[in-house]
């Protein structure tokens, strides 16, 4: 007996055997009339197709039997894929390998066997033809040759199906390779050594503003506003590491691009594969995220700024007295300077903890309830008693106004805000007026507030720069403050959805008017 | 004895305008100015010694475009510049060093310390 083939090949014939996908199909025309003429030309009542699998032995085609398939210890065509010749067994009862065979002992009652492998063009025995009699027969030269004949024709349809598979898969790869190209987001362009464009995706098509015919045969470097003698000399940029370029679109408009090149070799043509990315949007991300960051630094260095100087005169002011000698009144009038920068630095960080809530909180923050615009104005007139007693403020609102929906706490915060920045920027005994009017009647409902001032006004530079954190516009003055609350009034407004109007000249006075959308009559 | 020291303090705050003339006037003669105009009229009328200058002036010029034109005109390049801010952070130090600040000294400040390198500056 031939020797038992090594396991790498074993491995290999299923691998080959698996590929042909013919195990446990139906039966198929192409191989039975191979049968049934074999089954004429050797006169055997048994004749079979069979594939050998890892444990089985599988019968594609048979004639004369009923089972499907057969432990493959047992069977006969074992023997016959590991023989060069036809394999014969003129009487199986006679013959010690098979004597004991059940099927030799009992159905079918094999007693003579003719085989011949099946081999694929890649040189595997997938399983064998095969002839069977019920009585011993001989089997002279000329019908082994039949043999081999018929078992080459079986062959032939075994590896016909090989190769329709090989067709199909390779038409699947293919087919999915073409739709991979066509639905990434990337453009991918292939060129040759000289870098003429020879194919693109239709990404590219997109990215470049230009047909694939109109891209096809142009120069890569047409596609790219940089020195093509730059970008020659630019050192390992055939490999995968992204490079940065700004591209030129078919109507001549510039965008930023990255691209990758590498090198292959396609049916023995050298090749460059571009693949480009459109990165404006991550530009403009960066971008964005500079600006935030420079802004988050630029409000951190202010607020320490802002620390600092209070605490200046607390600690300057303190050390002083702990180490010298003033007279009563002196001393007096530093704790009270020491007094005033400390509620200064107090307020301070209120505000700033207040704005980093309301910023970091958004709308969330915020509890949204029905109020009467009339309760609004009042209570906040009345927070600010003291404040406001030198001067003459006086409340003007227009009948039935509906009522709005918002964060009672945080409108009274922003007009306070409003009503105190006139306060302290008039002259008292000077008016100021609060007033709450319908606006935008007839459209959605809107209620604006507006308070008035006869003070010492801003300029349109100033008024530009008010609602910046820390902004002041009269930071020599004597008038204190943090420079927030005018930032945390928008915040709030801004957080309600509504709009703000500033009317305001140097020496006449300002004008503040919030629009906020109301939510019909109030009936609370 | 030699002639008593001049020292110029331009400060826009007004609380800290009176904590730093108190807490110089052992030096010298101390003036002071909350904004440019005034405190440059001071310097044409009687050079100082030291200016004592604050870098935000409110809305009004930098302490270091003050410091820097100071240093540039022959008639006051001797004058000794402390550099006095809130603005504590190496590169806001480094600045009003290479606009040719003599010292930096960064709020809050100790009077003493304060005190200490102004003396420094008048000696030396």
């Amino acid at each position: 007996m031939p020797a038992t083939p090594k396991k790498s090949e074993e491995v290999r014939r299923l691998q080959v055997l698996k590929n042909l996908n013919l195990l446990d199909t139906p039966p198929e025309e192409r191989f039975d009339r191979i049968t049934r003429l074999a089954s004429r030309l050797f006169d055997a009542p048994i004749v079979l197709i069979a594939l050998m699998d890892a444990k089985r032995q599988w019968f594609k085609s048979r004639i004369g039997i009923e089972l499907t398939e057969v432990e493959r210890s047992l069977s006969f065509c074992d023997h016959t894929i590991r023989q060069d010749e036809v394999f014969v067994v003129e009487d199986a009862r006679l013959d010690p390998r098979f004597a004991d065979n059940p099927f030799v002992t009992g159905e079918p009652g094999v007693r003579f066997y003719a085989g011949y492998p099946l081999e694929t063009p890649e040189g595997c025995r997938v399983g064998s033809l095969c002839v069977i009699d019920r009585a011993p027969r001989r089997f002279d030269e000329v019908q082994r040759g039949l043999m081999r004949d018929v078992a080459q024709i079986a062959a032939n349809e075994v590896a016909h199906v090989e190769l329709n598979w090989a067709l199909q898969r390779q038409r699947d790869s293919e087919a999915g390779m073409r739709a991979l190209l066509e639905h990434i987001p990337e453009g991918v362009l292939m060129l040759d050594v000289a870098g003429t464009v020879l194919w693109v995706n239709p990404a590219a098509e997109r990215l470049f503003l230009r047909k694939a015919a109109k891209l096809v045969g142009r120069s890569g470097h047409d596609l790219l506003a940089e020195d093509p003698d730059k970008l020659r000399a630019q050192p390992g940029l055939i490999n995968l590491t992204p490079y940065e370029s700004i591209g030129r679109r078919g109507d001549d408009s510039l965008f930023p691009l990255e691209f990758t090149v590498n090198r292959l070799l396609l049916s023995g043509e050298k090749r460059m594969v571009a693949i480009v990315r459109d990165i404006s949007q991550r530009r403009a991300n960066d971008e964005r995220n500079r600006a935030t960051d420079a802004r988050r630094r630029r409000y951190f260095a202010t607020a320490t700024h802002e620390l600092r100087t209070p605490m200046a005169s607390v600690l300057g002011f303190s050390e002083l007295l702990l180490k010298r000698d003033f007279d009563i009144a002196t001393g007096r009038e530093l704790v009270e300077i020491i007094h005033r920068q400390a509620s200064r630095l107090v307020d301070l960080i209120n505000q700033l903890l207040d704005l980093a809530r309301i910023e970091a909180g958004g709308k969330d923050e915020l509890d949204f309830r029905a109020l009467a615009v009339a309760d609004l104005v009042d209570q906040t007139l009345a927070g600010l008693s003291g404040l406001g007693e030198a001067h003459r403020i006086s409340v003007e609102l227009a009948p039935e106004l509906p009522a709005l929906s918002g964060d009672v706490q945080k409108l009274q915060q922003a007009l306070t805000n409003i009503v105190s920045n006139s306060i302290k920027y008039s002259k008292p005994d000077t008016p100021i007026t609060v007033g709450a009017f319908l606006a935008a009647p007839g459209a959605q409902p809107a209620v604006g507030i507006r308070v008035r001032d006869a003070g010492i006004g801003m300029t349109p530079e100033q008024q530009a720069q008010i609602f910046d954190a820390f902004y002041r516009a009269d930071k020599g003055s004597s008038v204190q403050g943090s420079g927030l609350g005018m930032t945390i009034f928008k915040e709030i407004i801004d957080l309600h959805g509504g709009t703000v109007e500033i009317r305001s000249a140097p020496g006449t006075g300002t004008e503040i008017t919030m629009v906020l959308p109301a939510i019909g009559p109030f009936h609370g | 004895m030699d002639k008593p020291k001049t020292i110029l303090v331009i400060e826009d705050q007004d609380d800290l305008r009176l904590l730093i003339r108190l807490t110089l006037k052992q030096l010298g003669r101390v003036s002071a100015a909350p904004d440019v105009r005034q405190a440059m009229a001071l310097v044409a009328a009687d050079c100082p010694d030291l200016v004592v200058l604050d870098v935000w002036l409110g809305n009004d010029l930098s302490g270091l475009d003050i410091c820097r034109s100071l240093k540039r005109d022959p008639a006051t390049s001797a004058v000794k510049v402390l550099l006095l801010s809130a603005c504590g952070q190496q590169s806001d130090v480094e600045a009003g060093l290479a606009a040719g600040a003599d010292r930096y000294v960064v709020k809050p400040f100790s009077p003493e310390v304060l005190v200490g390198t102004a003396r420094e500056l008048l000696v030396g």
